[in-house]
């Protein structure tokens, strides 16, 4: 194995995430190639938690974008202050300066209000990790948009001129697949799927993030969130639902699972009526070793 | 490398010269030794959604091991419950593919110039009435084209409503005044409104086994007509496994579409497994369905599987979508009676039941598509 590619295990692992090689490799190739990279998978598999533990691994900001649908190119990138100009307009007006002097002067960085897209471009510390969310949830016109920005990381205001990145961001993008995303997009970007992970995978996660949940307590959680994701359930609970129950059981200073404690604590991995009934079903018919 | 990119084209994966360029700088930042390391980190670069990496995985064995690289094939990476992977992966080769059946469609029907007789086909002579297997091969291309008109005119009913828009036909002053206050009264940003745009989603699944597979086809010309006035269109195929079409749809030549179509969906065998299907669509694809969308199963029912398989997969979808139409050709016959097993299994989920057989049925959708 690479010599690099263990060291973004390790520097993940030190950010108590557990990854996989799969992962390792895909980041080292993003970061070494200086291509985005496509993150897909189901929902609460640590997606997002990839992009926030690749920056505090490496110590660099990181820039959120969350798209939502009718996310626009404009708000992505900057807006003017308006108000704040105008004042300055008003507190100007009898000033000796010419008008292209004052239009210069509202029309400058002071005045600029920056989105995420532009602050990533212009961090002069070094390069940011911008972390796209759910591009899936924007439309294909934002998407060409996305496209250009991550060809030349150069973005055109029309009163400054064009402005290009001095460290180029490290671009992270998920997508949930609630909608195809263009050829266009896939083909810039290095593709990595993350599934729900397999039983020891998931159990060195808890213990890792849950320190306090015990070898036995973690053990058996992690077993029980493993059968529920066999049944088919209408909300599948992912890796974060296990960590949120773990941690319920740590509050509550719980030492095994039994029915009552998981009557309690059964909100933190079920998150629909039927899928709990069908939960209690299968556990009163005692198939999931209670 | 080249040569491994373009087996991956064929193959239907997005590897065009640009990503061969990257695949090959990549080569030069890994242990090539670890074939293990290779393999991801051409996985990564060269594919790019996961239904790509059972067909990567079997052209990356076959390509390296040509190549004397590794003595014997070991199992490359431990699969940790790739759920949808496990799903994709066909085992059945050699049977006649859904490719074929597209190719050859109009030249079989040529051949046989004989009208195809259904149970249950409507008789009378009146075109719009004409069961659609009555028609011969030349005759359905036109059927076709008449069924992608109706979808087109009924995109074209945009709503009486408005709402806001970032930029538009109109100057939507209400708005205009308010964010004028922020800026002392002085209209610095005008704000717009344009008619509202449908928002509905559509999700088509259609059974292409056997004599289904002829409605199919007339449904998804009419489907593809209708891609421009719905949200999100999705479109799938099943007969005993799902398939999704949506990507080979989307273009803007049919002609084209179709012969995509062809080359990239795998094969399917004669019996159908609709339950199977129908729950592989519902934990494969979660997100697609939710109450803004219309759901369509085209099929007559016929389920070799277990129904109540079926039942408990439209029981979930129904109560996550918006509406679902079950469309069945064997309606447009008068005496039909829903008794095959699957078909009663499903009874108690659909909303809408309706028939599929000819252009009058086709038109009739059209109100059931609003929601």
């Amino acid at each position: 194995m690479r010599e690099e590619v263990r060291n973004i295990q390790d520097l993940l692992r030190s950010q108590a995430y557990v990854s996989d090689v799969a992962v390792a490799t895909s980041l080292y190739l993003a970061m070494a190639l200086g291509k985005p990279l496509l993150i897909e998978g189901p929902a609460g598999v640590g997606k997002t938690e990839i992009a926030k533990s690749l920056a505090e691994a490496l110590d660099a900001r990181m820039v959120r974008l969350q798209c939502y649908e009718g996310l626009d190119a404009t708000t992505a990138i900057y807006e003017w202050n308006y108000p704040k100009q105008l004042l300055r307009i008003k507190m100007q007006e009898h000033a000796a300066a010419s008008a292209a002097e004052k239009e210069a002067e509202i029309f400058s960085e002071p005045f600029l209000l920056k989105r995420p897209l532009l602050e990533a471009i212009t961090d002069q510390t070094g390069s940011p990790v911008l972390l796209i969310d759910e591009i899936d949830r924007s439309d294909e016109e934002f998407e060409a948009f996305l496209l250009e920005i991550l060809s030349d990381f150069q973005v055109t205001i029309p009163e400054i001129g064009p402005i290009k990145a001095t460290h180029r961001p490290y671009v992270v993008l998920t997508s949930n697949r609630s909608r195809e995303l263009s050829d266009a997009l896939r083909r810039r970007c290095l593709y990595l799927w993350i599934d729900y992970p397999s039983f020891e995978k998931e159990l060195e996660i808890v213990r890792a993030k849950v320190p306090a949940i015990g070898e036995a307590l973690s053990t058996e959680v992690t077993r029980m969130i493993q059968a529920v994701r066999k049944l088919n359930l209408a909300k599948t609970p992912g890796v974060a639902e296990t960590l949120d129950w773990a941690s319920a059981l740590v509050v509550l200073n719980a030492s095994q699972l039994d029915e009552a404690v998981i009557a309690e604590t059964a909100g933190c991995f079920l998150k629909d009526e039927a899928d709990l009934r069908k939960f209690e079903a299968e556990m009163s018919a005692g198939r999931l070793g209670i | 490398m080249i040569q491994f990119c373009r087996d991956l084209r064929e193959r239907g994966l997005l590897a065009t010269p640009s990503e061969a360029i990257d695949a090959v700088a990549t080569l030069g930042l890994i242990d090539l030794d670890d074939r293990e390391e290779t393999f991801l980190s051409l996985r990564s670069v060269l594919t790019s959604r996961v239904e790509d990496f059972p067909v990567f995985e079997e052209v990356f064995e076959s390509f390296w091991s040509r190549l004397g690289r590794s003595p014997q094939p070991r199992k490359i990476v431990e699969r940790e419950g790739l759920s949808t992977g496990a799903r994709l992966s066909s085992p059945n080769h050699g049977h006649k593919g859904l490719a074929f059946f597209l190719e050859h469609w109009g030249a079989a029907r040529a051949r046989d110039s004989e009208p195809i007789k259904l149970p249950g086909a409507s008789n009378t002579d009146s075109d719009a009435e004409k069961d659609f297997s009555l028609f011969r091969a030349d005759e359905l291309e036109e059927v076709a084209r008449v069924a992608r008109r109706i979808a087109r005119r009924l995109a074209r009913v945009p709503s009486r409503r408005w709402e806001a828009a970032r930029r538009g036909l109109r100057v939507d002053l209400r708005r205009t005044l308010r964010q004028s206050l922020k800026s002392g009264g002085e209209f610095i940003r005008l704000s717009f409104k344009r008619r509202k745009q449908k928002k509905t989603r559509l999700v088509v699944m259609c059974d292409v086994s056997g004599s289904m597979d002829l409605y199919s086809q007339v449904l998804l010309q009419f489907v593809y007509g209708l891609q421009n006035s719905f949200a999100r269109v999705e479109t799938f195929v099943f007969s005993t496994k799902l398939e999704r079409t949506t990507r080979h749809l989307r273009d803007n030549s049919y002609r084209h579409a179709l012969k995509r179509l062809g080359t990239n969906v795998r094969g399917w065998s004669g019996g159908t497994l609709i339950g199977l299907s129908l729950a592989a669509f519902n934990s494969d694809w979660p997100k697609l369905v939710d109450k803004r969308a219309v759901v369509i199963i085209l099929s007559d029912g016929w389920d070799t599987g277990d129904p109540d398989e079926l039942g408990a997969a439209l029981a979930d979808l129904k109560r996550r979508s918006g509406r679902l139409i079950w469309l069945n050709p064997l309606l447009g016959s008068r005496d039909y009676q829903p008794l095959v097993r699957g078909m009663q299994a499903a009874l108690p989920y659909i909303d809408v039941f309706a028939p599929l057989h000819n252009l009058a049925s086709l038109r009739a959708l059209e109100k059931h598509l609003i929601l």
